[in-house]
């Protein structure tokens, strides 16, 4: 497991269902069954295209209550069936910012823990960006204090 | 049954952040900076206190993140970081909301899917 970087923040969700691994895996992986539950309450999936490979992208499109519309897309990390994916996420409206889901399935008996972590990793180079400028206020602030 | 365990790092960020929390005058510069950007010698006047002790207390709350600092010539702005509790806490909701709406969905979907197949 990679590090979590110090800017993230990370959300973690679960839920046991009854059903094998496979074929939570299936239903999240293939098209044409991801639209059929795909989102919550209120949100139908209108279109989903999933290049299931390491480095392959998957698009999936969101209809809200009021008309709007809304992409997701990303690239796959991990692909390991019927346990594990990880993919970055990005809805388009965050420029420069990132997201990595996890998810993961745990056999329990004849039901399956359903993890999802979605980690909210800020971008390298804006980070970068926000270290220099603390580190010059910082000198700046102290040269400000230095002089009386 | 532990909950998630966090990396070291995380933990480390969350110690920053309570700690930087565990103080009433930084909770109040916090709230301050709630309305709008400030400067810090608008920050230090409420309490009446030295620049270097103020000072102190922004080196606290940038450490944990909560802050940014811009500085423009020799006035230097503070405001709540991009990263703010506020910002946080706001896609946390969301997100939390996304995911149980969805993994919930699943269960439905195959549940129901396999209803169909045992008739």
């Amino acid at each position: 497991m990679t590090p979590n970087d110090a800017q993230s923040v990370t959300l973690v969700v679960r839920e046991t269902i009854r059903a094998t691994p496979e074929r939570l895996f299936a239903a999240w992986t293939r098209p044409e069954q991801l639209m059929q539950w795909w989102g919550p309450e209120g949100v139908t999936c209108t279109a989903a295209e999933v290049d299931l490979k390491v480095g392959g992208a998957y698009r999936i499109a969101n209809r809200f209550p009021d008309g709007t519309l809304l992409w997701i897309t990303g690239n796959f990390e991990v692909i390991e069936p019927p346990h594990r994916l990880v993919y970055t996420w990005s809805t388009g409206m965050e420029p420069g910012a990132s997201e990595r889901v996890t998810v993961r399935f745990a056999a329990h008996g004849d039901a399956t823990e359903v993890s999802v972590i979605h980690e909210r990793i800020r971008d390298a180079a804006l980070r970068d960006m926000h270290e220099k400028g603390w580190l010059g206020c910082l000198a700046g602030l102290r040269r400000y204090l230095a002089s009386g | 049954m532990p909950s998630s365990a966090l990396p070291r790092t995380r933990e480390r960020e969350l110690d920053r952040v309570f700690g930087a929390l565990s103080d009433r005058t930084r909770r109040a510069i916090l709230a301050r900076l709630a309305e709008g950007p400030a400067r810090v010698s608008e920050l230090a006047e409420p309490f009446r206190m030295s620049l270097p002790a103020v000072s102190r207390h922004l080196k606290v709350l940038e450490r944990a993140r909560l802050i940014a600092r811009d500085v423009d010539g020799r006035v230097h702005h503070c405001s709540l970081a991009p990263d703010s509790l506020r910002d946080v806490d706001r896609w946390l909701h969301h997100y939390r909301g996304f995911w149980e709406g969805s993994l919930k969905s699943l269960a439905r979907y195959v549940e129901q899917d396999k209803t169909r197949k045992l008739r």
